[in-house]
């Protein structure tokens, strides 16, 4: 093998390489995540603006919390459901994740997340091609010192 | 800071509790630093989740997700049981780890 084709050769496997993990998940939705009102979000997530509330769904927050750059959310399901997704409404991004499930994945999420003021939290399950939400009020006190 | 990607998984009564924690900045893009300037958004965008090789979960995260993100799901499965976790920031950057049920 010449020179020249050894490195034409690496660099068409390198750039596969570099683009492989783009590639493998690559499903991150611009337009879920953009800036925008709750209400829209609601629409670019899941394409209906209001989902039914459902006593199914809990979300375990504080309901005060003293760190706003780190506020632990814990979102089940005692329905089975496909997706989850947590809202908060006055974020400037309201949309913080959505979860799909597979196989023996339980409805349950846990993460910390930023909150930009006082708000409410929306968490919405799909089951069974409906969308149900319940929701929660957080107040974020001004860090002291 | 540790830089590697942290996994731990339990079992319980048929239940796993698996909890990840990715050493990550996570800026939103929204944030100021101390002279005014916008930080630059930086932030885990997609993870994915396997079992034994199949698909368990695929999340998408936004920025208002926390520094460093800690993340908990719960599954069914048993102990001895393979869980891979692939993550994906919005540089490109890849943060993969996998642990055994324990």
């Amino acid at each position: 093998m010449k020179r020249r084709q050894f490195l034409a050769l690496g660099a068409v496997i390198s750039s596969f390489i570099s683009a492989w993990p783009a590639k493998l998940l690559g499903v991150w939705s611009e337009e879920s995540f953009q800036q925008c009102s709750l209400k829209q979000s609601f629409i670019n997530a899941f394409g209906t603006s209001d989902p039914v509330r459902s006593e199914a769904l809990t979300i375990v927050a504080p309901p005060v919390a003293a760190d706003s750059s780190a506020v632990p959310v814990e979102v089940h399901s005692s329905l089975r459901g496909d997706q989850l997704y947590l809202f908060v409404e006055k974020n400037l991004t309201p949309l913080v994740f959505k979860c799909t499930l597979h196989g023996g994945a339980l409805p349950f999420f846990s993460l910390n997340i930023k909150m930009k003021e006082s708000s409410a939290l929306y968490a919405v399950v799909r089951d069974g091609g409906k969308y149900f939400m319940a929701s929660v009020q957080v107040e974020v006190v001004a860090q002291a010192c | 800071m540790s830089s590697t990607l942290r996994i731990i998984a339990r079992e319980e009564n048929g239940t796993v509790l698996a909890k990840v924690i990715i050493p990550h900045p996570n800026e939103s893009g929204t944030r100021k630093d101390e002279q005014g300037n916008i930080v630059s958004a930086y932030f885990i965008r997609e993870g994915s989740v396997k079992v034994n090789g199949a698909t368990l979960l695929d999340i998408e995260l936004g920025p208002s997700v926390s520094k460093d993100p800690f993340l908990q799901f719960r599954f069914t499965g048993k102990k001895g049981d393979r869980l891979e976790v692939s993550f994906l920031d919005n540089r490109n950057g890849h943060f993969v780890a996998d642990a055994v049920v324990l």
